[in-house]
């Protein structure tokens, strides 16, 4: 019982280290900010059952994209990545440079604490990444999600906009704006899409805006 | 891993399209991403590559005057990044849009790394179209002093001619330069002491200076060797002193021009001085095109193919002068045959057309008036047959009203000055680019004086800026349409009318300000910034942004030709490569930028 804690403990640490950043105050100017967008692509929908096969992110600073942090990493499969893997365009044989989970949840720890997630529709990516740092870590770190789906559907409800179907899928977001189109379902080219989007959600507001403001529109 | 949505705009913009996919890559991951709203500011003062994604963007000088609109795939701070001065430039978002943002160490690690993107933007910097290797001396553009050396064979006019022939056996030279205290008095030939020797039992004590050629034809050594041609051949002489800054340098004969080029198309105009007819002249200009042709094909730059039309339409005109003098018989005065335009200014195109008077010295009354009628018709038709259109304007000298006697025409330039109409001005502009071309050069020295004395005049000063001004170079080619300053689109760019003439408008009026003489627009250029009156930068800035629409429109005019149709100015903007469609907006924001100039320097009052 004690040795599992041991064991356990330097990882713990890590987390621990993660969280001990602290976040910027409700009342800072959101612009000010600094935002890691990440995308994930699964197997399946079910975080207990079904697998991550790829994670994308970049990270904004100062109201810019930096794309020499842009990360995209494959993950190595616990099992073959089956059915699903037409789907995302991922085949084992191309799984062999993949990384182990282990290393990716370790990086983001390290690199972006103090970040602010965004995520367009981030419910299901929440939930995998939680419970993935649940098991390798045994606890998962505070990380504050920003979904910039919500965002979108608060400013269209603002504006009175009747909203068509599939009016807040990403690429009919990213049209909205006349925002470049990426491929779809690539982690990284989505986690992109999302910070295009972020930044001109961030400037189309009041100059202003919160944090505080932000994290209203995107619950 | 790079972001494959930016990889992949990168590998359709010039000149990141020569990159391989991993180089490509390596650059994706190098940029910063910001999007910029509608009213927006761009920060253009840090020494960094703005490379625009999607958007449009307002340049604006430091006068307020919107030079260019940015728009995808096009670069700002390229010139900081060079030169590590800064323009006093704004960048306003006109239409939100996404900005790359390329650090500085990124961009010259870049240069450094590919030798073809150093050159693209050193060359979009340079607007340089089209860049010639330094020692390659076509045909056509080889100057007097490629061809002879500085060999300088004298002897002063109290020698006697035993003497001048001793010399030239040894130097083994069949011509001497005649110098009084190292000015250049005459020439004497082998066949001179034939002829005016020998066959006339002269003694062998006779001083050359009373057997000389006296007040020989010259030419500068750095005129082009066509330009040698042309004189020899309209005067039938064999040797040609070559002065260096007025001083005699060397002598160049026939033989030194055929050795050097036996088989050179500018021959062409030896032929024209040698035709008898006027079929004879017609045919000669039959092979103006092949002609142009092949300078196309050794790459004579744009400027100096201008300035080979130039001088075949000059020959052709002196040659119909001369046959219709053999016709009619002898002026009965002097007279000086003007051209104006771009005859006059020596950068005529392939598709020009006549612009031409007559400058008497007699009043235009009875038999003057009758001879030089004649003589006008017979030129201006003749011309019209060697393919030089009749002037739609009728500015021709076929036409009465422009056939005056100096006071004629100091009168007409007067009044033009004196009491300018915008309409009135308008039509005038042309006359003031004008050019002798055969005849009285002191006569037409006398009218240049004169109507110079009188140009620094405020009001036709401002006329004739704001008649510059009427037309305005295109902001944009969105989507290969021509964005007007009204916002009108229009398909197709006339390479003449909203870029060349805009240049030489605005040239004219300061070259008219400062009593400049000089009638070509580099020229005019050069001389304003030696006399400063408009700064070296911006005398060069002009310089080459008409060096780039020039060449465009001499390409465009080939292209044409080779195809069997009539040479245009309209230009498809979608035929354009990248550097050509950066090199063309750099070139417009220019001209916007020196109407202001000028528009600020003569219009005040308004």
């Amino acid at each position: 019982m004690l040795g599992w804690l041991i064991k356990k403990s330097p990882l713990y640490e890590q987390v621990k280290q993660f969280n001990a950043v602290a976040l910027p105050a409700l009342t800072t100017p959101a612009r000010q900010c600094n935002y890691l967008a990440i995308d994930l692509e699964m197997t399946g929908l079910h975080a207990r059952q079904d697998h991550i096969v790829s994670i994308g992110w970049v990270p904004i600073v100062k109201q810019q994209i930096e794309l020499n942090q842009a990360k995209h990493f494959l993950i190595k499969p616990p099992v073959s990545v089956g059915q699903s893997a037409v789907y995302h365009g991922v085949h084992d044989k191309d799984l062999k440079n993949a990384s182990e989970l282990s290393d990716v949840l370790q990086q983001l720890l390290t690199d972006y604490p103090g970040y602010l997630f965004l995520a367009h529709h981030c419910r299901l990516d929440r939930a995998f990444l939680q419970l993935a740092f649940q098991r390798q870590y045994g606890k998962a770190p505070r990380m504050q999600f920003i979904d910039t789906l919500n965002i979108e559907w608060h400013r269209m409800q603002k504006q009175g906009t009747v909203m068509k179907k599939d009016a807040l899928r990403l690429p009919q977001c990213l049209q909205r704006y006349n925002l470049p189109i990426s491929a779809q379902h690539h982690a990284l080219e989505d986690a992109y899409s999302c910070a295009l989007l972020y930044l001109t959600q961030l400037k189309k507001s009041h100059p202003d805006i919160t944090l505080g403001d932000i994290l209203q529109q995107s619950s | 891993m790079e972001v494959t949505e930016v990889s992949k705009f990168l590998a359709r913009t010039t000149p990141f399209d020569q990159l391989d996919s991993a180089q490509l890559a390596e650059l994706a991951l190098q940029l910063s991403v910001y999007y910029c709203q509608a009213g927006e500011n761009v920060e253009i003062t840090h020494e960094r590559l703005l490379i625009i994604r999607t958007g449009i963007f307002a340049l604006y000088s430091d006068q307020q005057q919107l030079l260019t609109k940015l728009e995808e795939g096009d670069f700002y701070g390229y010139q900081l990044l060079l030169t590590g001065l800064a323009d006093n430039d704004q960048l306003v978002c006109e239409e939100d849009g996404l900005l790359f943002w390329l650090p500085a160490d990124a961009f010259h690690q870049l240069r450094y790394q590919y030798k073809n993107i150093d050159i693209f933007f050193q060359r979009l910097f340079g607007r340089r179209l089209h860049q010639y290797k330094e020692q390659q001396s076509s045909r056509f553009t080889l100057k007097v002093s490629d061809i002879v050396q500085a060999r300088k064979v004298s002897i002063s006019g109290e020698h006697s001619v035993q003497q001048a022939a001793q010399l030239m056996t040894e130097k083994r030279v069949s011509s001497l330069l005649v110098e009084q205290d190292e000015r250049l008095t005459g020439i004497l030939t082998d066949r001179d002491l034939r002829t005016r020797v020998l066959a006339a039992n002269l003694p062998a004590t006779t001083p050359v200076q009373q057997v000389m050629t006296p007040k020989p034809h010259t030419i500068d050594k750095h005129a082009y060797l066509f330009e040698a041609v042309q004189l020899m051949s309209r005067f039938n002489i064999h040797h040609l002193p070559v002065l260096e800054q007025g001083l005699s340098f060397s002598m160049i004969t026939a033989t030194d021009i055929i050795r050097s080029q036996q088989d050179h198309p500018v021959y062409l105009i030896g032929e024209i001085h040698r035709q008898a007819s006027i079929d004879g002249l017609e045919q000669c200009a039959l092979q103006i095109n092949n002609l142009a042709l092949v300078m196309g094909k050794q790459q004579v730059p744009a400027h100096e193919a201008g300035h080979i039309i130039t001088t075949i339409t000059d020959a052709l005109t002196q040659r119909l002068i001369k046959l219709a003098q053999q016709e009619l018989g002898p002026a009965p005065c002097v007279f000086s045959w003007l051209c104006f335009g771009s005859q006059a200014r020596m950068d005529q195109s392939i598709n020009a057309d006549q612009d031409n008077a007559l400058l008497l010295e007699k009043e235009p009354n009875g038999i003057v008036g009758d001879y030089f009628a004649k003589l006008a018709d017979f030129v201006c038709q003749g011309l019209a047959r060697c393919g030089i259109k009749l002037c739609p304007g009728n500015i021709m000298a076929s036409n009465p009203e422009l056939r005056m006697s100096l006071k004629g025409w100091s009168g007409k330039f007067a009044k033009w000055i004196s009491s300018p109409s915008p309409d009135a001005i308008l039509k005038a502009s042309i006359f003031f680019d004008m050019r002798v071309v055969e005849g009285s050069k002191g006569l037409f020295n006398a009218l240049q004086q004169d109507i110079l004395a009188r140009t620094n005049h405020a009001l036709f000063l401002m006329q004739l800026t704001q008649t510059s001004l009427q037309r305005t170079a295109p902001l944009s080619f969105l989507r290969n349409f021509i964005l007007e300053h009204d916002g009108k689109q229009k398909k197709g760019l006339d390479l003449k009318k909203r870029g060349i003439s805009l240049i030489t408008d605005i040239v004219r009026v300061y070259a008219l300000a400062n009593g400049i003489t000089e009638v070509n627009t580099r020229q005019r250029l050069q001389q304003l910034a030696a006399i400063g009156v408009i700064d070296s930068k911006e005398s060069q800035n002009l310089s080459d942004a008409f060096d780039v629409l020039a060449q465009l429109r001499w390409d465009k005019h080939l292209h044409d030709i080779a195809q069997g149709h009539d040479a245009s100015n309209l230009l498809d903007p979608a035929v354009l490569s990248g550097l050509q469609r950066h090199q063309l907006k750099d070139s417009f924001a220019v001209i916007n930028n020196a109407q202001s100039s000028v528009k600020h320097r003569f219009c005040k009052e308004m």
